[in-house]
């Protein structure tokens, strides 16, 4: 644990010594640039409040990422499922209205229906024709993408706008603040409490991660191993349409061209970087939300351009993943030599 | 005699802690056969990885002829004469045995250089011929057997003028008639001047075969002693560190009835080739029947069919009567308690905790496991469950909460055998139970069967380890091309009938 916890601290480290080389190399102040991130990220409420909001669809997907790797289906579907989760959330505000208290239930179930139906489609290909879930959620991304693109700029789409999106949904489906404070960050954490316990806890989350670690033994052991298949794909799918309504119902409040952007794909990296560990999941994707949110106001008092940020994320990917990974060979050799030294003398 | 390689204080510390050889000094001379013997996991095979340069050592130093050397990958190793024989042997079956004998080696002429076939085929002729192996050099790998695949192992290394063979456990993948034969090759080499180092647990062998004999045990050289001067029951106790018994422990039971029956099993491969043949057999209560058989003769598909792997083309399994061919794996294991052969891959999950694969289906069978409607699984219960198993079958693990993977092989294998006896089935299936494990784990383990034995569960062994059938087993059936061809009651037989159905079948027994 306390190894888990250095070799991650050490990444972090190692990542921001490379990025100060990268901007000393392009003529740019690494510690004035790295004090502007952070002033704009985490100093004070108000930044705190921005990064924690903007860490939402980051945290879900990755989740969505880190149960279906941690069980063994490689899905990897989470933009697909984004954007049809906020497609179907929109389109419930559109049509409906309730008051909050039911608007904003209702709008979260269909953004989670939205996102498991895409999910469920790969998982129902699977068991019926044995197609990988690997490849088929990947190509479902493309037509998720055009699909709504098309549906934003023909049958939904608001014809007072400039550009293809649908018009406001109601207003009772929009997620109040608390304070400084967006609600959705209350049902972030609330969806990582719920997964945590359904993974640990569960009788279902133990056959998930025993048959992510070794499936034949999970079979043998009289695991429903097609059935629990089924059940990550559209939980995992479900999380990734929860961060889309969240998207839509805690920002522009309406289905804009665009409105996916690159979440999904960072929280997959971000599945990545917690070695699949749900509690990782959260604490990394805070980290990187924090980055991106603190890019752009560095941009605005420095000459640092944001894109920084990216070279930045990648970098702390690479790294964090390979300290990792060789913080456990080095320790274990450093662990061996000391004991052949002992041996012997 | 002067020592011809020496090795010398020679520490190996398997990452993070394993202490594979723990500060091992033995010469060996030239010309002679040195058995070296221990337990599974003694050190043994690691040993003769660090001589031939497979693995780095961590400390300690190697000699030949007494110069210090040290060997950084197995080609320095044998160019300077020192050759290894694995395990699992590694040829391609698809070429022959002269392909195979100089591939990385080969005669080349002109100047483009081609391959020059004649006169490679010649030149592993003749050293077939000078070591008397009587082996076809264009035949392919694929057709020969097993024994003569593995003198092509040894022809490669002789054809690269080894003069130093190690094998490591060569008679572990031969019939007992195949032994023989092995041995007179392995003498014929020593007269010819070949040192060989020959890694065994197979005490008899070792004492048939050896001029000297290292014993090791956990990492730790224990003796060097001339053959002629030690017996069984001395090499044993060095091995094991205490006596050992050799004689079945089995006592008159009196058997119920009928638990398992398959009638008419047959397995066909797409092609047509039946791979379980009308297979027929019973399992009472309080019996323990042994299935002996060359590896690959339908003992996989029989495991699979009985566990729900693989649908069998015809006949039926019947458990306590009930036809189990088309249930759920789940409702197999109402009835079958199953430890598989290969414990990494069906048996557990290394990378989870030792309390995760302890619940394994009992989480599913048993109520007491679950709360809120079998939606959340007990894990106070599942706690008290893991430490009773631990504490009844003395698994050695530092905490419930460490992972299945940091247990020796001996330790996995109670955690496994513990969970599936607790499973309180009928019927026991175990798929060689003792692989891989040493002595005193495989003691326990047999005393574990006996006593299901006793309890009158009806147990089916399948083995390859024939004195272990002799031990327990009631009767013995035996497999060949996917055919029971012999059903043999064990006070009534003897090895030799027993392999010799094991090697011909039917037809010639």
């Amino acid at each position: 644990m306390t190894r888990r916890i250095l070799s991650g601290v050490l990444g972090v480290v190692i990542a921001f010594v490379v990025g100060a080389l990268i901007m000393l190399i392009e003529g740019f102040e690494p510690l004035a640039t790295y004090g502007a991130l952070a002033q704009f990220s985490l100093g004070g409420i108000g930044p705190l409040a921005t990064t924690l909001k903007n860490s939402v669809p980051l945290v879900l997907t990755g989740l969505s990422a880190a149960i279906a790797f941690a069980s063994g289906p490689v899905n990897l579907g989470q933009p697909g499922q984004l954007v049809f989760g906020a497609l179907a959330a929109t389109l419930g505000g559109l049509y409906i209205s309730l008051p909050p208290m039911l608007e904003i239930p209702l709008l979260l179930l269909f953004a989670i229906a939205g996102g498991a139906l895409w999910s469920g489609l790969a998982g129902l290909l699977k068991q019926a024709f044995d197609m990988s879930e690997f490849i088929v959620t990947l190509m479902l991304n493309m037509i998720a993408d055009f699909f709504t693109a098309w549906a934003i700029a023909y049958p939904f789409m608001d014809r007072k706008a400039f550009s293809p999106m649908t018009p406001p949904i109601a207003q009772s489906g929009w997620m109040p603040d608390i304070g400084p404070l967006s609600s959705s960050v209350l049902l972030m954490l609330a969806a990582v409490a719920v997964m945590w316990f359904v993974f640990q806890r569960w009788r279902a989350g133990y056959e998930w991660r025993i048959t992510g670690q070794n499936s034949l033994f999970a079979r043998l052991g009289g695991c429903d191993v097609r059935g629990n298949f089924m059940a990550v794909m559209l939980v995992t799918g479900a999380l990734a349409g929860l961060a889309g309504g969240l998207v839509v119902m805690g920002g522009p409040h309406r289905f804009i061209k665009g409105l996916g952007a690159n979440y999904a794909w960072d929280g997959i990296m971000i599945a990545i970087m917690a070695n699949n560990g749900l509690i990782e999941t959260l604490i990394y994707g805070v980290f990187v939300a924090a980055i991106q949110t603190g890019a752009l106001g560095m941009e605005l008092i420095t000459n640092v351009p944001s894109e920084i940020a990216q070279v930045l994320q990648a970098v702390l990917v690479l790294v964090i993943v390979a300290t990792r990974e060789y913080a456990v060979v080095v320790f274990d050799r450093l662990a061996a030599r000391h004991q052949a030294k002992e041996r012997t003398t | 005699m002067e020592d011809f390689i020496s090795l010398e204080h020679i520490v190996k510390v398997y990452p993070p802690s394993l202490l594979a050889v723990d500060n091992v000094s033995v010469g060996f001379r030239k010309g002679e056969i040195h058995s070296i013997v221990g337990e599974n996991g003694a050190g043994k095979s690691t040993l003769m990885k660090l001589l031939y340069g497979l693995i780095p050592f961590d400390s300690g130093t190697v000699k030949m002829n007494g110069a210090p050397v040290r060997f950084h990958k197995p080609g320095d190793a044998i160019a300077m004469g020192i050759g290894m024989v694995h395990q699992e042997i590694e040829l391609i079956p698809q070429y022959t045995v002269w392909e195979n004998v100089v591939l990385g080696a080969e005669p080349v002429r002109g100047l483009g250089g081609t391959l020059d076939t004649t006169g490679a085929i010649e030149l592993v002729r003749r050293k077939i011929d000078e070591f008397q192996f009587n082996l076809d050099p264009s035949a392919q790998v694929e057709r020969i057997s097993v024994a003569a695949r593995q003198k092509v192992e040894i022809l490669k290394l002789l054809y690269r003028n080894v003069s130093v063979l190690i094998l490591d456990e060569p008679t572990a993948v031969l019939t007992p008639q195949e032994i023989p034969q092995l041995f007179a090759e392995l003498k014929r080499l020593r007269e010819a001047g070949t040192t060989i180092l020959f890694i065994s647990h197979r005490l008899d062998e070792v004492l048939e075969l050896s001029d000297r004999i290292t014993v090791m045990r956990k990492g730790k050289k224990i003796a060097t002693v001339a053959a002629s001067d030690t017996d069984k029951g001395a090499l044993a106790q060095m091995m094991v560190g205490r006596q050992v018994i050799f004689t079945s422990k089995r006592t008159p039971h009196r058997r119920g009835d009928c638990v398992f029956e398959a009638k008419g099993l047959c397995v066909a491969r797409r092609d047509g080739l039946k791979l379980l043949d009308d297979v027929s057999f019973s399992v009472h209560a309080g019996e323990i029947v042994g299935i002996a058989g060359v590896e690959g003769n339908g003992q996989f598909e029989l495991v699979n069919s009985i566990m729900g792997l693989r649908t069998p083309s015809s006949g039926s399994i019947k458990v306590n009567g009930r036809e189990i061919c088309g249930l759920p794996i789940l409702e197999r294991r109402r009835l079958i308690s199953f430890v598989p052969q290969d414990r990494a891959r069906m048996g557990a999950s290394l990378a989870a905790s030792i309390l995760d694969n302890a619940i394994m289906t009992h989480h599913r069978l048993e109520p007491s496991f679950s709360a809120w409607r079998g939606l959340v699984l007990d894990y106070r219960h599942a706690r008290a469950f893991t430490d009773e198993l631990v504490r009844r079958f003395s698994v050695q693990a530092s905490s419930r909460q460490s992972l299945f993977r940091s247990l020796s092989g001996g330790n996995q294998q109670k955690l496994i055998l513990g969970r599936e006896f607790l499973l309180s089935t009928p019927f026991f299936l175990m798929d060689q139970p003792t692989r891989g494990l040493d002595v005193g784990s495989s003691e326990y383990v047999h005393g574990e069967i006996l006593s299901m034995r006793e309890a009158d569960r009806a147990v089916l062994l399948i083995s390859a380890d024939l004195e272990e059938l002799f031990l327990i087993a009631d009767r013995i059936l035996v497999m060949h091309r996917g055919q029971i061809v012999a059903d043999l009651t064990t006070e009534r037989t003897t090895i030799q009938e027993v392999g010799r159905y094991m090697l011909e079948g039917k037809r010639t027994a």
